[in-house]
């Protein structure tokens, strides 16, 4: 009796949950040119279309490299900080996990605001440099927090021991802080990836001719035409995050540090 | 080993410098304009902010929704918390990351789904004329309830994530302790489960109430100009009408509304102990 | 110079601006086993860190093996070190782990090979090449750390209480086989331990600390039965230690006259130097155990809490009933204040 409870109450959450992206998934199949559901018959023609817009194919170029460039960026300089936050007893420590974590407590459209008028305009940066170094800071929080907990459970005696053996202080780094934190690294990877990928608020101020990130072409083309194309393009994106999630839960049991 | 301040902080400070000049600088700049008018020192930004009957309205919708939603979200988040926490350990992990999975994806295609369900061609008109309830399709998209349902959507996974790991360092023996001293379900959830989870619920309740007032995607959607929360007013008051002014003031309130509900949901979790 | 091996002159070490041992002077021998010992806080394992050069002194000098390494960074010393947790690393087998400094120094592999196998050979783990430190018990990862170290063929190898985390069984064998390990290389070893037991039982000489200072220093033997002060002897198992005033003891408790005339400010016997059964001076039972070859009781005295032990052929007396004990002169210790 409480099993069956239990698993009725699990499923009405998973299929809230769930069940939309089931949705989309067959309303991208649909062969007429209505976004209905059911869909009006079978067809794979919205799913072949998205690959033939030019905007989206340029837009989906730029979201990657902001994601895969971006989260690199918010590494490098997100792991030294994790490592002096968690290895060094710092003055200013709390004041620099406040100010590299805020980026996640303001909303994304004030950050994009602020860029597009204290920095695109009056100093002339590029949008695209500018969405660049929007993506990183928006991402730099995820790198040093999960970085940073993966090097808690690293003991300071094994950089000594590294040391007393003959490593320099970055051989000791390099040779076995890294090799032992790498899960944590990728984990962070994979989490800015995605984060930065899905943007929309940061972004949304941060568009110009021709530049624009995925999500916001997304916005821009549903405000235009209403077929089914954007949802076999997010059922497309779907299996992309779920293939993303899915080799990284296999490679290093991602979810737990989520 | 040899560790000075000054090695440590070259290797924090270009996060922090990253962040102070790419955010705080920016961001506390814009806060500030909204405190300027003509020069000096004012608050008659926010004076006439909240003058507007439109505005007002904008923000009680903002701070309803999110309420709303944070609630909704803790309810049904207690109850798939506790019945993953109940399941064998193989299941537990799956039922887990089917609950993350949808963080993964883009809020995009996450509110797009909407649209399909609610639209005038979507599930529930087809069912509604299907089954002869109405002759014409209910207009169900651009109202509140699609936005509600829209976000909760988004962010009750943040809720059941947060309360699964407060449940799970419940000691496990505590609920039956209870059962065995006389506590009905009742008082086992709220003298027993609700006091050793508030953490959680605090944690969860910050997210999804913060989320929800920050969205922009899925009031912008599934709202539109009919709906407008806070978020889709600060971007059409920027676009269309150039009004940097009371983009400041709106930033602001975001702000202090994120601020004030994870204060008071601390103070809740402290004072009930 | 002396020709002392490791040398410790005037050494004053400091954590955060308070000084943690204040000039401190130890000369260590060529192949000598030396222990410090002490209570947790002495400046044991500051004064270990500092000889290995991850502490750097506030003042004074350190000499090893005739050259000052006072300002020489810890990896280019040539001293081991064997941590408290062994700090081995997860993401290498034992083979990686033993190997691990011997490839930073660009040997060729083929030494390497050899070294790292002889090494591993030496304490006992041959054949667990490929284990990961997690697939090892307590134990093996002891050994595994001991044989990193020796393997670079360090001029002294630290020990850090390397045998804290070992159950009793483990622990005495692996004591020695520390020893054994010691007798062959010949390797001058730094063992650094809060237990008296292990101190005494390993060690050519103890350095026995207090609060940064050595309170005495010697053989084994010496301060087991000759400990010069009250902390000493403490220390050394002496556990019913008096105020002297003439030819009375006295104690925070009361007054007892002896009928002799102290010879110094202190006398202390070990529990077993305390006659039960026979005497002039009556105290009460209140604990009594059985430890093997002879009985465990505490009595009440003028005093306060006295520990004695009796011969197991001695009849047991039963908890609340007054029992005949002295504390003979003969027996008692003389210590310094």
């Amino acid at each position: 009796m409480r099993h069956l409870a239990n698993w009725s109450i699990l499923g009405l959450t998973l299929l809230f949950l769930i069940g939309p992206f089931v949705i989309i998934i067959l309303a991208g199949t649909s062969a007429g040119n209505n976004l209905a559901f059911p869909p009006e018959g079978m067809s794979m023609k919205w799913y072949l279309k998205v690959f033939t817009i030019e905007s989206f194919r340029t837009s989906f170029a730029l979201s990657m490299a902001l994601a895969v460039f971006g989260t690199l960026a918010a590494l490098v300089m997100g792991i030294p900080a994790a490592y002096a936050l968690n290895r060094y007893d710092l003055p200013g420590a709390e004041t620099v996990r406040t100010i590299v974590a805020a980026p996640i407590i303001v909303p994304g459209i004030i950050i994009g605001l602020a860029l597009l008028r204290y920095m695109v305009v009056p100093l002339d940066v590029t949008v695209t440099m500018a969405l660049f170094m929007a993506h990183t800071a928006l991402v730099l929080p995820y790198a040093v927090r999960v970085v940073s907990s993966s090097m808690q459970n690293l003991r300071v005696d094994m950089e000594e021991a590294a040391v007393l053996l003959g490593c320099s202080r970055m051989q000791a780094f390099t040779k076995v802080v890294l090799p032992n934190i790498r899960s944590g690294v990728l984990a962070a990877f994979i989490l800015g990836f995605v984060t930065s990928f899905n943007q929309v608020p940061v972004s949304l101020f941060l568009s110009g001719p021709g530049v624009r990130t995925l999500p916001i072409d997304m916005l821009a083309y549903m405000e235009i035409t209403f077929d089914p194309s954007i949802a076999a393009l997010s059922a497309l994106l779907a299996f992309m995050s779920l293939a993303i999630v899915f080799i990284a839960e296999r490679l290093l049991g991602f979810s737990k540090y989520v | 080993m040899f560790r000075n301040t000054r090695e440590g902080l070259a290797l924090a400070l270009p996060a922090a410098i990253f962040s102070t000049l790419l955010f705080i600088l920016p961001v506390g700049i814009l806060l500030s304009e909204a405190f300027r008018q003509g020069g000096s020192w004012s608050v008659q930004g926010y004076i006439d902010f909240f003058a507007s009957p439109l505005n007002r309205t904008v923000f009680l919708r903002t701070l309803k929704l999110g309420v709303l939603v944070a609630g909704s979200a803790a309810i049904i988040g207690y109850a798939a918390a506790f019945c993953i926490v109940n399941l064998s350990p193989k299941a537990r992990g799956r039922v887990f990351g089917m609950v993350v999975l949808p963080l993964m994806i883009s809020p995009v295609a996450r509110t797009y789904a909407w649209i399909v369900i609610l639209g005038r061609t979507g599930i529930v008109n087809e069912a509604i004329t299907g089954l002869g309830l109405s002759d014409t399709p209910i207009r169900l998209l651009f109202t509140e309830t699609a936005v509600y349902l829209g976000l909760l959507q988004l962010f009750l996974p943040l809720m059941i994530i947060s309360l699964v790991s407060a449940m799970e360092n419940i000691p496990r023996d505590v609920i039956p302790a209870a059962r065995v001293l006389g506590a009905s379900w009742f008082a086992v959830f709220f003298k027993v489960i609700l006091p050793l989870t508030k953490e959680g619920l605090v944690i969860g309740g910050t997210l999804v109430f913060t989320g929800a007032l920050t969205a922009y995607i899925t009031p912008a959607i599934l709202g539109g100009s009919k709906v407008l929360m806070l978020e889709t007013l600060l971007y059409q008051r920027v676009n269309v009408s150039n009004d940097f002014v009371s983009a400041g003031v709106i930033a602001m309130i975001l702000i202090v509304m994120s601020f004030t509900a994870n204060l008071l949901l601390k103070r809740i979790a402290t004072t009930r102990s | 110079m002396s020709d002392a091996f490791v040398e410790l002159k005037n050494l004053t070490l400091s954590y955060d601006n308070s000084v943690a041992v204040p000039a401190l002077d130890l000369a260590i021998n060529e192949g000598e086993l030396i222990t410090l010992l002490g209570p947790s806080g002495c400046g044991k394992t500051t004064t270990m860190r500092a000889i290995a050069g991850l502490l750097s002194p506030t003042s004074g000098i350190i000499h090893i093996d005739g050259r000052d390494v006072t300002r020489v960074p810890a990896n280019k010393r040539g001293i081991g070190l064997v941590f408290q947790s062994y700090a081995l690393f997860p993401h290498l087998n034992a083979f990686e782990n033993v190997a691990f400094g011997l490839r930073l120094q660009k040997l060729p592999d083929a030494d390497i090979r050899s070294r790292t196998a002889e090494g591993l050979e030496t304490v006992g783990l041959a054949g667990f090449d490929k284990r990961r430190p997690s697939e090892m018990s307590g134990g093996q990862q002891q050994r595994l750390a001991l044989a990193r170290s020796l393997v670079m063929r360090p001029k002294v190898l630290l020990l850090d209480e390397p045998l804290s985390n070992l159950d009793a069984r483990l622990r005495l064998e692996m004591r020695t086989e520390l020893q054994r390990v010691q007798k062959e290389t010949g390797v001058t070893m730094v063992f650094v331990t809060h237990d008296q037991a292990e101190a005494l039982a390993l060690a050519d000489r103890i350095v026995l600390m207090k609060a940064g200072r050595i309170e005495q220093l010697g053989t084994p033997a010496e301060l087991y039965s000759r400990p010069r002060t009250a902390f000493a002897a403490d220390f050394m198992g002496f556990e019913n230690i008096f105020h002297t005033s003439g030819d009375t003891l006295v104690s925070s408790f009361g007054r007892l006259p002896v009928g002799y005339t102290a010879p110094s400010a202190l006398l202390a016997w070990r529990p077993d130097a305390v006659t039960v059964g026979t005497g002039p001076h009556t105290g009460t039972i209140t604990a009594s155990s059985f430890a093997g070859g002879h009985r465990e009781y505490v009595l009440q005295t003028p005093l306060g809490p006295l520990r004695a032990d009796a011969p197991i052929a001695v009849a047991q007396v039963p908890i609340g009933q007054q029992i005949s004990f002295d504390l003979p002169h003969q027996n008692a210790r003389a210590l310094a204040e």
